[in-house]
């Protein structure tokens, strides 16, 4: 404490002054509002004003009503000018984490009843300064301030405000603090300057938003929530990286519990308040779009917060039965699952079967489901007769895909069938005894493959060939026409990497021409056809080409 | 040799002649007498001297102390006693002489600062002598004074800073005092010395002149200092003066040697009459002439008989007329060969390099037998069958009666028509400019019909012949009557797009081809030399011109026209051309624009149809195809439908492709894809579920047929693929749907006619037959009109057959007929002349590693043999040095000791003569 003569003239000084400085806060503020600007030295002023009442409060306990001035100035109600609000904001903030370290807001045993009074008055001040922290998130310019604030005042109060030194987070402020930020009316950069800034840095922050988060998420219906909150939680959540390795090396923002087994400093126990905030999300129920994006992030943000992936179990394979691009992102998702976690996936590989569709191989998925693929049927110990399926039936889907795919399949198809020499019979086969080769003179051949058939044991496909690939052989673009001749070739080279075909498109294709500089003269048509768009005379032998058959080149009235 | 070594250096000093028996008197005095080789002697004796010291040390050299160890193992010839390997004591004494050199120096210069280097030249050298030492530093001053010399140094002749003394005095090379006798000016010896002198004397003048001036100036006015500009100004100013003082000169001089040269050719007609005395007798009239006149008129002369002589055509052996027959063969030959290089190319083989200048050197040839050719072109049909192409190629390639006979190449001016009216071209399209410059209708001017009166007739020629052609299909393409067409005759070469344009707004559009004709011929490459890259340029242009003019409503006729004329010009400009079709390809694919890919209009249509013709679309791979195949199949495999617009470009898109693949046959996923699902978008109604594996769109809103039973397909138009114009535009929807569903039938019918024979036909095309029946079904039939359920049931029948066809032809795969692989074998190689000093790694790189890093430690060990050697010579140098230090120190020493010991030994004589004498007084008083 100040020595007490000090203390004394300040008092006296400030006893006389007091009144009017109130009074004229307090009749400018309400100038403010008919004039509606004012000058900069009238700011200057105003923030004077403020560090004034802000010194007043400070120095004695008379002045506490200042505090009722300043958060009125701090709500901009009544003022239009937000830097106003903001400074008067950080003075409150000043203030109060003064009057939380001088312990003035904690209950002290034994105090008189009067002072009893002051102390819940100042706590229902603090609630009253953090909701106008929580409202001033909305405003872009005074959110960011408005997140500092509320974190050093949290911090100030899991510090002071029990009073007895132990470890408490003021849950409850801290909670409606989260509950302000996802409001579908703050801006998203503050979400993301908050979880820069505290969420990764902190892992208690981290730990308490998780929990808030759930505690939200399943609290509330989502449609009480709003579409946007829950929007804006799932961002917030996917934004959230950097999974602790070790109980040691954790972050507090605020000093931690003493306690070796509290649950703050164990790390599963910071998992599980993530495994749990992300459980609630998803049962909400999740639309397709949102699917898509968690189904994408599973393996890189989501997974390692998991202590227990089984729980995902049951929304992986929903998304994996419905079918399309969904099924195809779920797919590593349960992939993992059946390898690390023994989930058992009844009928796997027909389920997998049936994801080769039409609309396959013209998806933009299409790498990522060949890289699985490829891992699925690795193993050398599958049936024959399933793997062969699989091959024919994207032997059947490559006569309809772009040359981009093209160029995926027909290597993939070589090392499987390195890998699976008995499926070799679908690229030769010859004819066993006389009669079945007279036979197939006479009467042709039938595809003995079973295109509508979902089994993938049951296709009959190794009885099949691959002429589709044969056909290819053809295929308009030369590099594609080359890469489909390896399967007529002698199986010389032990496997084809697939990573060099994966990731082609029409793009790409084109440009890979493009950028080649013409420098050897073109060939050119030796002869000048006679006729281009212009049918042929009725009386001459000449025909037409295809183009003037199927298209009008008359003159058009 | 044997005996001790004193012995038998004696005996090698005999040898030479060194010391040999004691000579007698009169001999030693002849050897006085014989003064002359006595010097001579004496340096022999020494080297001889040398080399006995030389061969008597045995540290001198390096040997193998028993020679080689094994005989056997080398080759050498087993050298006749011990081979010398090194000479350490030499290299030692090298090594050490370095050293001393550099590292001695370094030494002794450590731990110094400053001091001054002698660099004048030559300083330290005994052998010079003082004049030579002169010379040599004036020749270095020279240099380096001339080095020096700015590039704006104005006055270039300042030779003020190097100047000879003789005896403290400046020697003035330019001075009177020495100039030499031959060398004065009334009797100049040469022209170049007469100027050099004239020259001198202007500079003296100068230097008088200029010091008077400065002189002057002084007395007037000495204290004003003049501004920097100022005197800039005055030096530039002098220098001009003295430009053209020079300039002035050496015209002065230039006139009297003219004179002189006329002079001289008299004189010499006088000396080389005397010797001629005939040619008297021939002109006698020249001789009196002026010489000077004659003589030009008679260069002239015989540059003319000279240059007629060089033109005079030799005779050469004309080629035989060759019979009808004979010329027939060689077109089909040509054909062939023709044909055999498609193929070559079709299935991706290289086409070697002197074949296709061959190629392009027959073409060139061929094009000036065109015309024997093209009476003989019935005859080509018959030829047509040998080349092994079915019907169907019969009628898509145009036959060979077209060989060399295209209208288009007409116009190749023939070589001998240019040479009769190249002096009128020439003026003509120089001409040309004025004319157009003055008037758009360079018709008007009468003096272009009179001047260029024969290729007026030309272009006349072909244009009739063109007209002959094509008067037919065209009933009044191109009048006979050129005044009317208000076509010019002449233009200035557009070199651009925008040139182009705006020399073909005032043309209608019919009479593009005359205009594109006549541009061709007036600035045919045979008749400049920049005209080739005009053309290049020109080429360029039109190309991007029938883009721009197809996205209008053009006369496809024309467009055709102006296509051939790319072709025909394609021939000799290939790579611009290809560049300019990529160029439009990029703009389409590579663009910042992703929607561009599926944005195409009729001009990029017309342009990928000039590909197709332009270019064969056969090729394993070809540059200009390939990309525009890609782009093509990109739109039909890609592009989201939005409107019918879509479809009726993809049809259009889909005819082209196939048509790229007639010849090839090769296959077009996308096309296939395309028509499934077109028809499935069309359909009245939707199709249950995808009947294969085709890809499924989603069709626009509003695409179905509905209720057009009373409507009739027609055949697509370009109208139909430039947007949707709703239904108070001339196209009605309804019919615009039926005319693609028609042309997709008709596509998937001829799709199938060309794909006949690949190996999985039943695959691609079984999924049409359900989506047709889909067609047929009671739900979609009523809304389709009669015409197209015909075609549609037509289509189907047909499929079906081809389904069965393709049954009965298929076969199961049997690829790998392949000889089996031999297994690697383990036998070591062995090497037939194996040399154990080389390395016969076959990893190659593993072998040069390996070699790099015995040369580092190579490299290493005798850096590290240096750095010792450097070290103990260093220390050695300070043990010396240290040594010569501490000697003086102990000579000082032990002088100052004997010093001490002197003065002490004198003080203590001295204390005893003194003691000895006290003694003797004491003595004397005692």
């Amino acid at each position: 404490m100040a020595p007490k003569a000090e203390l004394s003239r300040a008092k006296r000084k400030h006893k006389g002054g007091e009144e009017p400085v109130k009074k004229r806060s307090r009749s400018e503020s309400s100038d403010d509002n008919d004039s509606g600007s004012q000058s900069d030295s009238d700011v200057g002023d105003r923030h004077a004003k403020i560090v004034q009442l802000e010194k007043e409060v400070l120095e004695s306990r008379k002045h506490y009503n200042n505090i009722t001035t300043l958060i009125s100035l701090a709500q901009g109600r009544d003022s239009e000018d937000d830097e106003v609000a903001v400074v008067a904001a950080v003075s409150l903030c000043r203030v109060f984490i003064r009057l939380l370290a001088a312990g003035s807001l904690t209950k002290k045993k034994g105090a008189s009843e009067k002072e009893d009074t002051v102390v819940r008055w100042l706590r229902e001040r603090l609630s009253e300064y953090r909701k106008v922290l929580t409202a001033m998130l909305r405003e872009e310019q005074a959110a960011l301030a408005a997140t500092t604030l509320s974190m050093r005042l949290l911090k100030a109060e899991a510090q002071y405000l029990n009073g007895t030194g132990e470890y408490s987070f003021p849950g409850a402020s801290f909670s409606e603090f989260v509950t302000g930020l996802m409001r579908p009316e703050v801006d998203d950069s503050v979400r993301a300057e908050f979880v820069e800034k505290f969420v990764d840095e902190y892992d208690d922050i981290r730990y308490y938003a998780f929990r808030t988060l759930r505690e939200i998420l399943s609290e509330s219906s989502a449609a009480a929530m709003g579409e946007e909150t829950v929007l804006n939680i799932f961002d917030f959540l996917t934004s959230i990286e950097g999974v602790p390795d070790a109980s040691e090396e954790l972050d507090f923002y605020i000093d931690p519990p003493t306690k070796k087994t509290h649950p703050l400093r164990t790390l599963s126990q910071h998992k599980k308040q993530a495994q749990e905030a992300w459980m609630a999300l998803m049962r909400l129920g999740l639309n397709k779009p949102q699917k898509k994006k968690v189904l994408e992030i599973m393996a890189t943000s989501i997974a390692p917060w998991f202590t227990k992936p089984e729980l995902l179990m049951d929304f992986l394979t929903d998304c994996y039965n419905e079918g399309g691009s969904v099924s195809l992102l779920a797919l590593s998702g349960v992939f993992f699952l059946i390898q690390e976690r023994n989930l058992d996936y009844p009928l796997f590989y027909s389920k997998l079967y049936s994801l080769l569709d039409a609309d396959l191989l013209h998806s933009k998925h299409r790498s990522r489901f060949f890289r699985l693929l490829d891992t699925f049927l690795a193993s050398s110990h599958l049936p024959a007769v399933l793997v062969a399926s699989f091959v024919k039936r994207l032997a059947r889907l490559a006569l309809n895909a772009p040359p981009s795919a093209i160029v995926a399949i027909v290597p993939w198809m070589y090392n499987v069938l390195k890998k699976h020499p008995l499926c070799t019979f679908m690229i030769h086969r010859v004819p066993r005894t006389p009669e079945e080769k007279a036979q197939i003179e006479a009467e042709g051949l039938a595809d003995p493959f079973l295109p509508d058939e979902t089994d993938p044991m049951e296709t009959r496909a190794i009885e099949s060939c691959l002429w589709e690939i044969v056909q290819l052989q053809s295929h308009y673009h030369p590099n594609v026409a080359t890469i489909a001749k390896i399967i007529s070739e002698q199986f010389t080279k032990q496997v084809y990497n697939l990573e060099d075909f994966l990731d082609h498109s029409y793009q790409s294709l084109i440009e890979a021409e493009m950028h080649k500089e013409v420098k050897k003269p073109p060939v050119v048509e030796f002869m000048i056809p006679k006729r281009i768009f212009t049918s042929a005379e009725p009386g001459s032998d000449e025909k037409n080409s295809l183009l003037v058959d199927l298209w009008d080149f008359s003159p058009q009235s | 040799m044997a005996g001790s070594q004193l012995k038998r250096l004696k005996a090698s000093l005999r040898e030479q002649g060194i010391i040999g028996p004691q000579q007698s008197k009169k001999q030693k005095r002849k050897q006085a007498e014989d003064l002359k080789g006595r010097n001579d002697k004496r340096l022999q004796r020494s080297a001889v001297l040398e080399n006995i010291r030389e061969q008597f040390n045995p540290f001198q050299f390096k040997t193998n102390a028993r020679g080689p160890k094994f005989d056997v193992t080398t080759n050498k010839p087993a050298s006749s006693g011990l081979a010398i390997k090194g000479r350490p004591g030499l290299s030692k004494a090298m090594g050490e002489q370095q050293r001393r050199e550099t590292l001695l120096v370094e030494m002794e210069r450590r731990n110094k600062v400053g001091g001054i280097i002698d660099r004048r030249f030559g300083e330290d050298d005994p052998n010079m002598t003082p004049e030579e030492k002169a010379l040599q530093r004036f020749t270095l001053e020279k240099q380096r004074l001339h080095k020096k010399r700015s590039m704006f140094d104005l006055e270039d002749d300042d030779d003020a800073g190097v100047a000879l003394t003789h005896f403290g005095k400046k020697l003035d090379l330019d001075g009177e005092p020495i100039v030499d006798d031959f060398d004065e000016d009334d009797l100049p010896s040469g022209d170049e010395d007469d100027s050099e002198t004239e020259r001198k004397r202007l500079k003296r003048q100068r230097w008088e002149s200029v010091a008077e001036e400065a002189e002057e100036r002084d007395n007037e006015e000495p204290e004003r200092k003049k501004t920097k500009k100022e005197v800039m100004e005055e030096v530039i100013a002098k220098s001009k003066l003295h430009k053209y003082e020079r300039q002035a000169a050496k015209e002065e001089d230039e006139e009297l040697r003219a004179e002189l040269d006329k002079d001289l050719s008299d004189v010499r007609n006088l000396l080389f009459s005397r010797w001629k005395p005939g040619q008297e007798d021939k002109n006698p009239n020249e001789k009196p002439l002026i010489p000077g006149l004659e003589k030009s008129a008679l260069e002239k002369e015989y540059d003319v008989r000279l240059r007629q002589m060089i033109q005079d055509q030799r005779a050469k052996p004309a080629m035989r007329t060759k019979t009808e027959e004979e010329i027939a063969e060689k077109a089909a030959e040509k054909l062939k060969e023709l044909e055999e290089k498609r193929l070559k190319r079709m299935r991706g083989e290289e086409v070697s390099d002197d074949e296709e200048s061959d190629e392009d050197e027959t073409k060139s040839k061929k094009k000036k037998k065109g015309k024997l050719a093209d009476a003989d072109h019935r005859m080509d049909d018959e030829e047509d069958d040998e080349f092994g192409l079915g019907a169907g190629i019969k009628k898509l390639r145009p036959t060979a009666a077209e060989l060399g006979f295209d209208d288009e190449d007409d116009f190749e001016i023939d070589d001998d028509l240019v040479a009769g009216s190249d002096a009128e071209l020439e003026f003509d399209s120089d001409d040309d400019m004025s004319s157009i410059a003055s008037d758009d209708g360079a018709l008007e001017g009468g003096d272009d019909d009179n001047d260029d009166d024969d290729f007026a007739k030309y272009l006349a020629e072909v244009d009739q012949k063109e007209q002959k052609d094509r008067i037919s299909r065209e009933a009044d393409n191109m009048p006979t009557e050129k005044d009317s067409d208000g076509v010019p005759y002449t233009f200035s070469c557009p070199e651009s797009f925008g040139e182009l344009e705006r020399t073909l707004r005032m043309i209608p559009e019919s009479k593009y081809p005359t205009v594109v004709q006549r541009i061709r011929a007036l600035y045919h490459p045979k008749l400049a030399a920049s005209n080739k890259e005009k053309m290049a340029n020109f080429s360029r242009a039109l190309v991007k011109y029938i883009g721009y003019m197809s996205r209008g409503e053009p006369n496809y006729a024309v467009v055709e026209t102006l296509i051939r004329h790319v072709h025909s010009l394609a021939k000799t400009y290939p790579i611009e051309i290809a560049n300019e079709f990529r160029e439009m390809l990029k703009e389409v694919s590579i663009g910042e624009d992703k929607t561009a890919p599926f944005n195409l209009d009729s001009g990029h249509l017309v342009l990928l149809t000039a590909v197709g013709t332009i270019f064969p679309t056969s090729d394993h791979f070809h540059q200009v195809v390939t990309p525009a195949m890609l782009v093509i199949s990109r739109y039909l495999g890609q592009g989201v439908p939005t409107s019918l617009s879509h479809y009726a470009t993809g049809a259009y898109l889909a005819i082209l492709a196939l048509q790229f693949q007639q010849l090839s046959k090769r296959y077009v996923p996308e096309l296939i894809n395309f028509c499934l699902d077109t028809m499935c978008a069309l359909a009245p109604e939707k199709i249950s579920s995808n009947p294969a594996f085709f890809h499924m769109l989603e069709p626009p809103a509003g695409c179905r047929i509905r209720k057009c039973q009373n409507k009739a397909p027609r055949r697509l138009n370009y109208k139909d693929t430039k947007g949707y114009t709703g239904p108070t535009g001339k196209t009605d929807p309804d019919i615009q749907k039926l005319s693609i569903l028609n042309t997709t039938l008709s596509i998937l019918k001829a799709a199938a006619e060309t794909w006949s024979g690949k190996a999985a036909f039943t695959e691609t095309f079984s999924p049409a037959l359900p989506v047709i029946s889909h067609l047929l079904s009671p739900s979609c039939r009523p809304h389709l009109p009669a015409t197209l359920i015909a075609s549609l049931t037509q289509t189907s029948s047909y499929l079906a057959h081809a389904l069965k066809a393709a049954h009965l032809a298929r076969r199961n795969l049997e690829l790998h007929h392949h000889k089996p692989l031999a297994i690697k074998t383990a036998v070591p190689k062995f090497e037939d002349s194996f040399d154990p000093d080389k390395h016969y790694d076959p990893d190659r790189e593993r072998a040069e590693l390996a070699k790099l890093r015995a040369e580092h430690k190579r490299e290493k060990k005798g850096a590290m043999r240096e750095l010792r050697k450097d070290a103990r010579f260093l220390a050695r140098e300070n043990l010396q040095r240290k040594k010569i230090v501490d000697e003086a120190y102990e000579k000082k020493y032990k002088r100052l000791v004997a010093e001490i010991q002197s003065t002490e030994g004198k003080a203590s004589n001295d204390y005893d003569r003194e003691r000895e004498a006290r003694r003797r007084s004491n003595k004397r008083r005692g």
